[in-house]
Order: C-alpha cells, then structure tokens, then sequence
C-alpha cells in the first residue's frame, strides 16, 4: 500500500528568547519578523514591541500577524499601539485595525465612547462597528447617544445598521429624531425605516 | 413543543442577519420554519422567555450559546465520502498542482483536523487509492488530528457502525472493512496504519508549531464555532501548517476571506478552497 504513516512530527521547538524575538521583528527578514510576531506574546514588552513594528511594517502578511499577537495579548495597551491606524489612509491598514480591535472586544470597550465622539467622522463611523460586540443594551446606549447628534450620514447609517441587531424600544425616537434630520437622504430613510420595523416586531417593552 | 410561531419575519431577518456575519450559515425565507423549530428548542432549553431575551443571550455568547446553536442546526453525524465533492477536488486539482512544484522525493502530505472518530482520514486514503491512478507513485502520508481525546482513541480502534459506512459502495465496504461483530465493521489494517492520530489545538500556536508542509488540510466545521481573536490565531496557525502553495479545505459555510487575507481563493470545479501563495506575495 502507497499510503505511508511517518514517524511523529518533529518536537516544537521552544520559542527564542525574547531579545532574539524582538530584534527579529524589528530587522528580521519577512519570514523572521512573521515568527516573531507570532512568537512576540509570550515576551516581555511584547505589546510594545509589535506596536512599534506595526508602525513601520510593509508586508502584509507580517502586518497580520503583528494584529493577531497584539490582539492575543488584548490588554489596553494592545488597543492603544493598534487604535491610531483607525485613522489611516492606508485601507489594509485601516482594516486591519479594525478587524484587531474586533477581536479584543473586551479591552476595547473603555475606549468606545471616546471613538463615538471622535473628531474624525471615518472613526466614528468605524467605531460603530465596533460597538456590535457588545451586549445588546451597551450598544444600543452608545449608538442611540451618538445618533441623536450625528451630522454625517454614513456615520448614522453605520450605527443604524448596528441597532438593527442589537437595538431596542429605546431607539425608536432616536431613529425617528434621525430621519427627520436626514429627510430626503433616500438611503439612510430606507435604512432607518427596515431598523424601526426590526425593533418594533420584538414587542418589548423600553429598556432601562 | 406547542405554538412553533416564535419569530415574526423581521425577528427572523435579524436573526439570519446575525447568523450569516457570525456563523456565515444563510436561511432563506423559506426556511424559517426550520429555524424556528431550532430557535424554540433553544428558547426552552435556556430558558428565555422571548425571542428578544434569547437573541441577547445568543449575541454575547452567554455559556458557549452560538455553538449549540449551531449543532442544531447541522447534522453532527460524520461518515464516510460526507463530503465528496471536495475529494474530487483534491485528485482532479489539489494534488497535481502540488506536483508541479519540485518535491525532491518528499512525501505528499495532507491533514484532517479536526478528524474526529477517523472518518475523513479514511475516507482520503480509500478516495486516493481508488480515484487517483498514481496513487502508487508517490507516498502519501495523511494525519488526523483533534482536540478530543476520546475520539482520537476511536479513530485509532478503525471500528465503525452502520451509518459511518452508508456512502461506500458495498464493494469498497468489502474491500477495506472486515465485519467486527453486529452491526460494527473494522478497517483493515494496512489502511488502519497508515493513517497517523494525533491531538491537538488548532488556536494554540505550540501545538500545532510542529505540524508543518502539509499539501493539503481538511478543517471542516470547526472556525464557525470560534469567536474573532481563535478565529484569526487559528487561521495563522493552519497557514503555518502548510507548505507554500498548499491548498485547505473548509466546510461549506465557512469563508476564509471572512477572517485572513493571508489565502488566495482558488474556485475549481469541484470545489472552492483557500491556498497559502507559493512565496510573499502579501508582501
């Protein structure tokens, strides 16, 4: 028979030692700085280390790994090397801060206010997307606060197709106050009108 | 079970809304009495008194709920040839890609995690020597992989019931089974060895650090279970596992483009899967 079964698969090797980790992330080739991303965690200063290196990182592959570590880390300070490049005219980059902050939903939510309330409408708006992973009354607050006052429409529609999934009673108004602001803006309307129909068919009473 | 209306269509197209960003599983409206029967069972079992209490418990994952979700809704059986479609894919287009690279001797390489009671791993071996006709040509080594202890001890034991074996053909089940009592048929056990057992974690990087330059991985089913951050680690982590060009196969709700951009989507004819580039192209 053809089919061959191999003896085990080599042992792991231990992980370097942290120095050789962090050295390697800052002035690896590719392939190294990729093993020391994955391997940074479990260093000292690791977080920062992967902070500074996203800063400066121009492989994409090397760049994802760099968010996964920081977002298997999760701590404040992980949110805080990763959240500047929310601001980024960089689309890769921009996404894939966002995609790491989404997986540190719990690290991230002391910072969801300050993100709502942003000068930058491209953060607020992605911040709504943050909000998602939040238990359903969280979320429905925060973006309710942020709708009532929300100049810019594709911010108010990203938080309204957000309160289609986690909105209660308590968004009725606010969606209502929204479309009155926005009136003539088509899509937004739509878009507020399919949320409003969503939450009034759950038949709950307003929480809070 | 009484009144099966729990949903109104717009709670129904909240709930598919969430299911398909979370899950990637997708319900038409046709299908809603389907998932309204799963939902009530959920309802009841956690006791929540409406659909808005069990959407809340279901969006923050209270006690793993998006899992058992998920189970009621896909067959939790796993027998031989289930997904044939993609072993088509690996003799017609996998496997002869992989050739065209310089092999050096080296053994085709291919990894069924998780494989649960050893079904899919048997099920490649017996799909190449079948259907792939230089199967004799090259080695071939296939490992099966799981977090599940228990059932990796069944994988090794290559005993199976009934149900496991509904898909093979009775000459296949003649030629590499031998009956094992009632109802029970055993694999023989040239097949039996030549496919490796092994656990691992699929989210820990230092478990599967040492599984590497596979051609091929099946993991099926598995990623929609886990949140965002096992999700991202578990994608690395199956990248590393395979040799540059190296081709994984997903179940069929499952989109790799939804958690990495570290694959390349290749569409074949049998069957769409997620190849690791051939060099940093990424880069």
């Amino acid at each position: 028979m053809p089919l061959v079964r191999k003896s085990q698969e080599s042992p792991a090797t231990a992980p370097s030692d942290p120095a050789s980790v962090l050295s390697a992330l800052a002035h690896g080739t590719d392939d190294e700085r990729w093993a020391a991303a994955r391997a940074a965690p479990g260093a000292p200063a690791g977080a920062e280390a992967l902070g500074h290196a996203l800063a400066t990182e121009r492989n994409l592959r090397v760049r994802e790994a760099i968010f996964t570590s920081l977002a298997r880390i999760g701590t404040a300070e992980s949110v805080e090397w990763v959240l500047p490049h929310l601001r980024s005219d960089d689309a890769h980059l921009r996404t894939g801060a966002l995609d790491a902050l989404r997986a540190m939903k719990g690290a991230v939510r002391p910072y969801l206010e300050q993100l709502l309330g942003d000068l930058d409408a491209d953060v607020r708006l992605l911040a709504c997307e943050l909000a998602r992973n939040l238990p359903s009354e969280d979320a429905s607050r925060l973006l309710c606060g942020l709708l009532d006052s929300e100049l810019e429409a594709n911010v108010c529609a990203s938080a309204v197709e957000v309160l289609a999934e986690v909105g209660g009673a308590e968004a009725l108004p606010i969606l209502a106050r929204c479309a009155d602001r926005f009136r003539g803006t088509a899509f937004l309307e739509f878009s507020i009108k399919i949320t409003a129909d969503r939450i009034r068919a759950q038949a709950v009473p307003p929480r809070g | 079970m009484g009144d099966l209306a729990v949903l109104s269509a717009e709670e129904f197209r909240r709930l598919c809304d969430f299911l398909y960003r979370r899950t990637g599983m997708a319900f038409t409206d046709r299908k809603q009495y389907y998932v309204e029967r799963r939902i009530a069972e959920r309802m009841a079992a956690t006791g929540a008194g409406s659909f808005a209490t069990y959407f809340s418990l279901l969006r923050i994952d209270v006690e793993g709920e998006v899992e058992r979700l998920v189970n009621a809704f896909t067959v939790n059986e796993t027998y031989f040839y289930r997904e044939e479609h993609q072993l088509r894919c690996l003799t017609a287009d996998l496997i002869t890609d992989r050739l065209r690279v310089g092999r050096a001797g080296q053994a085709i390489r291919i990894w069924s995690v998780p494989c649960s009671t050893g079904e899919e791993p048997y099920s490649i071996a017996i799909w190449l020597l079948e259907n792939w006709p230089m199967v004799d040509r090259y080695e071939i080594e296939i490992v099966g992989s799981d977090i599940d202890t228990g059932v990796l001890e069944k994988a090794r034991s290559g005993l199976f019931g009934k149900r496991a074996l509904m898909r093979l053909s009775p000459a296949l089940v003649e030629k590499y089974f031998a009956p094992d009592g009632p109802d029970a048929w055993k694999i023989l056990d040239d097949l039996r060895e030549s496919v490796r057992f092994s656990r691992v974690n699929i989210v820990e990087p230092l478990e599967t650090r040492p599984y590497g330059h596979f051609d091929v991985i099946f993991c099926r089913n598995v990623l929609i279970y886990f949140d965002d951050a096992s999700r991202r680690i578990a994608a690395e982590n199956l990248y590393e596992s395979l040799a540059p060009g190296g081709y994984i196969c997903l179940g069929h709700s499952e989109s790799m483009s939804r958690i990495t951009p570290l694959f390349d989507v290749r569409r074949f004819a049998d069957a769409i899967v997620y190849q690791r580039p051939a060099e940093s192209t990424h880069g």
